[in-house]
């Protein structure tokens, strides 16, 4: 038992972990999450710091990521080597794609430039964190893509065989069906908007592996970059510093590929995997507690740093002149609890959570409607699914409050857009057809769509007694049911317009904003 | 008509008269007229035991859950509301069925609902699911609903819709007991036991509405359950189906057993202060001689 076998147990423990936690992330029968199922995001030091200098205040329910930060000043970058499961899902990959080709420049700058840009859009209130956050490609992978892909993939198979085989199969097949339902299969299929595109972010870390092991780790992860930084003051130190002359195992073979030219060890690079203790063959590799002395330059400049940082800035005045986010946009509708839309979209990164646990599968993540700066933020889509009224899930899971946590009679209450008929197609209306279905499933006391009984002509020409149903504003919360149940075809009859005046610095009436 | 599609008319009737018998229904209504529909009315606060004499008085459970059958209990379990809220059945009324449906040595008890509000959230606030967990038998099957259990039927009796898709394990129960909670429901007007089959039927149910009445006898035509069982422990009388406010349930303490779809129905009417004949879907199942819609034809037993 080595510490590079306590590394590896370490790494599927917490692999296990989160996927456990993923599973998790589902209603479980009570209203509400018993733990901290969002935790990877509560500890993730990038994530607290964008959001918390995106919305220029201290969030407490950041405070795990404190216990990240004091790992790292401690032992260095264990995080990556011995934690987070991205990077043991790339360790576990490096079994299947191998390291070919070769690009020989040298590309670790690339990931303080990219924390410095995330940063530099962070000061003025614009989240780049979706495109770089090891969790947020991660969970949205999984969430997107991955997982309901697994389960059409199984539910297929097993329906095939139920529905064309004999039951004598079938019989075989079901029970085993039953079980995988009830252990790692999600409740229902659930179906996304960008799941191509959430799997390409996830698949390209991988293909990256085809270069070097670890690229993602190495080269551009942000969260990596600010775990280094907070390496160059750790205690926990390699020694020898540098790799001895004798045979080089340590250096050729290091996964992080830490050791510059001289065979100095770039400490911040390290991701303390200790496989060099086992390499080894004099077995001198050894880690110990040492003054924080750093014998290597970093692999950045400030002047890169602040230019990227500088891009970070610049960039989100670009959406300044993009119609599409300064638009007012009648169907994007926030969820319940959702912060102003200025303060939301600082505020929230794009993690999926929300959208995955999200009852109805309603919550979907909205493409390029609003900008690439909204790409992946959650909106209603009622259509395709409701807002159940007794639910508060969302404001539970949403790590870093952009939806913040309602009671229920709060939750009922909350305003998310407003019903309106298209009496052009509604069946009363327009064919003189008896329906009001939405009417019936209208959750609100006492019902934010009443209707007029009417004497009327149907089509035919016969006299009929018709139930004309009206929205009423002030009672209509917006959960989209009656769109979602709307018996028409194609688009319903009545739809969900989102609450006005969102977009505050938005909009002014030619819809291009100032 | 050409001969190619004569032929292939010929063809598909054919197949269908092949395949379809297995789901239909046999005119028996001739032989019901006879006696007069008997409803049994229970009143009082011990739901549990009202609803035992009701059906002791109906002719005991042993009468109609032969040993060994598959037995379904039908319940409104629609909305993710609460017992109080009343806009599904009571879970004492469930449950109680169960425990009569084992005792009488039913070999499997199933109960689920197609619901309305996400399934799961329905199933826990009704309470039905944690009241039948508490008999810890594992003949009892509170399930989920199957999507590939949904069966194309033809509706031969039906006016107004030809073909419905139909759950198969309600159609191929031994006993099927229709268990609705009787409430308001703009619409129809009340909706109890007919429009509880609204639970077992596949395809967009958004389509029923359209001819809300005609549409409910005829999918009534395919199921007949054994026994229904009125729950108007408290009733809702506003803002149905989905209600939501204590205020508008009223508490009756009253359990309405009767062999007659039609005639509970009919009978349940009353506790609204309605008449049948103000319900279309009453006079339209009793049209297509579902049952008996007249108060004063029926021998209506009241049990305190």
């Amino acid at each position: 038992m080595t510490f590079r076998h306590l590394r590896i147990a370490s790494q599927l423990l917490f692999l296990c972990i989160f996927l456990f936690l993923f599973r998790q992330t589902d209603y479980n029968g009570s209203d509400h999450i018993p733990y901290a199922v969002n935790i990877f995001f509560r500890w993730d030091p990038l994530v607290a710091f964008t959001v918390m200098v995106a919305k220029r205040a201290v969030i407490l329910v950041f405070l795990p990521s404190l216990i990240v930060i004091g790992l790292t000043v401690v032992f260095g970058r264990v995080f990556c080597g011995w934690i987070c499961p991205l990077g043991t899902l790339i360790d576990m990959s490096a079994r299947w794609i191998k390291p070919l080709w070769k690009w020989r420049i040298n590309k670790r700058p690339l990931k303080y430039m990219i924390l410095a840009f995330v940063f530099g859009a962070a000061i003025l209130g614009v989240q780049y964190i979706a495109f770089f956050d090891p969790f947020s490609i991660l969970v949205r992978g999984l969430t997107f893509a991955l997982d309901p892909l697994m389960n059409a993939v199984v539910t297929g198979f097993f329906d095939g065989i139920y529905t064309h085989l004999p039951s004598l199969v079938s019989n075989i097949t079901e029970p085993v069906y039953t079980f995988l339902k009830e252990t790692i299969l999600p409740f229902k299929q659930t179906f996304f908007y960008l799941s191509g595109l959430s799997l390409l972010f996830l698949m390209f870390i991988f293909f990256l592996e085809k270069f070097e092991r670890r690229f993602w780790c190495r080269n551009l992860c942000p969260l990596g970059a600010l775990l280094s930084l907070l390496t160059r003051i750790s205690f926990l130190r390699r020694v020898p510093f540098k790799s001895c002359s004798k045979c080089m195992a340590c250096s050729l073979k290091c996964r992080m590929d830490a050791f510059e030219q001289e065979g100095r060890l770039m400490t911040e690079e390290c991701n303390m995997c200790m496989d060099c203790m086992d390499f080894c063959p004099d077995k001198i590799v050894g880690f110990s507690f040492r003054k924080p002395v750093n014998r290597t330059k970093m692999n950045t400049s400030r002047r890169s740093l602040l230019k990227s940082a500088l891009l970070g800035m610049g960039l989100p005045f670009v959406s300044g002149v993009n119609p599409a986010f300064n638009k007012e946009h009648p169907y994007l509708i926030r969820p319940p609890g959702a912060l102003e839309e200025k303060d939301f979209l600082a505020v929230c990164v794009r993690c999926g959570e929300c959208m995955k646990i999200c009852i109805q599968n309603a919550l979907q993540p909205v493409i390029l409607e609003k900008g690439i700066e909204c790409m992946f933020t959650p909106k209603l889509v009622p259509r395709f699914g409701y807002c159940e009224f007794n639910c508060t899930l969302c404001g539970q899971i949403c790590p870093t409050g952009a939806i913040r946590k309602l009671n229920l009679p709060d939750k009922q209450k909350f305003v998310i857009g407003t019903a309106s008929f298209d009496k052009n197609r509604c069946l009363p209306y327009d064919k003189g057809i008896p329906c009001i279905v939405c009417e019936e499933h209208c959750p609100v006391y006492d019902k934010a769509i009443k209707f007029k009984t009417v004497q009327s002509i149907d089509q035919k020409g016969n006299p009929v007694t018709l139930k004309k149903p009206y929205v009423v504003e002030t009672l209509c919360i917006g959960c989209g049911i009656c769109e979602k149940v709307c018996p028409l075809q194609g688009e319903a009859a009545v739809r969900v317009i989102a609450k006005s005046g969102q977009s505050e610095d938005g909009a002014d009436d030619t819809g291009y904003g100032a | 008509m050409d001969r190619r599609t004569f032929l292939k008319q010929v063809m598909l009737w054919s197949a269908g008269a092949c395949f379809m018998p297995v789901f239909r229904i046999t005119p028996d209504l001739l032989a019901n007229e006879k006696v007069p529909a008997r409803v049994v009315v229970a009143n009082g606060t011990d739901y549990p035991s009202i609803l035992k004499k009701a059906i002791e008085s109906e002719g005991g459970m042993a009468s109609i859950v032969k040993n060994g059958s598959k037995v379904v209990i039908k319940p409104n379990i629609g909305w993710d509301r609460n017992v109080e809220q009343g806009a599904n059945t009571h879970p004492l009324i469930v449950k109680t069925l169960a425990e009569m449906a084992l005792l009488a040595g039913a070999a499997q008890v199933m109960v689920f609902d197609r619901t309305c509000n996400e399934e799961r959230r329905c199933y826990a606030n009704s309470g039905i699911k944690d009241e039948l967990e508490t008999i810890r038998d594992k003949r009892i099957k509170c399930v989920h609903i199957d999507d590939r259990k949904f069966v194309p039927v033809q509706i031969e009796k039906g006016k107004s819709l030809d073909e419905w898709s139909f759950y198969r394990d309600a159609l191929e129960a031994d006993c099927y007991i229709n268990v609705p909670v009787a409430k308001h429901h703009a619409l129809a007007g009340l909706t109890i036991g007919l429009k509880n089959i609204m639970g077992v039927i596949g395809g967009h149910r958004g389509r029923i509405h359209w001819d809300m009445a005609q549409n409910l006898a005829d999918l009534n035509t395919v199921i007949k359950p054994t026994l229904n069982v009125v729950d108007a422990t408290r009733i809702l009388t506003r803002n149905g189906p989905q209600g939501g406010n204590v205020k508008d349930v009223k508490k009756m303490d009253t359990i309405i057993v009767s062999k007659d779809i039609v005639a509970a129905d009919a009978y349940a009417t009353t506790l609204f202060g309605k008449k049948p004949e103000d319900i279309d879907a009453i006079r339209k199942a009793w049209e297509s001689g579902l049952g008996e819609m007249d108060l004063f034809k029926m021998n209506i037993v009241k049990l305190s």
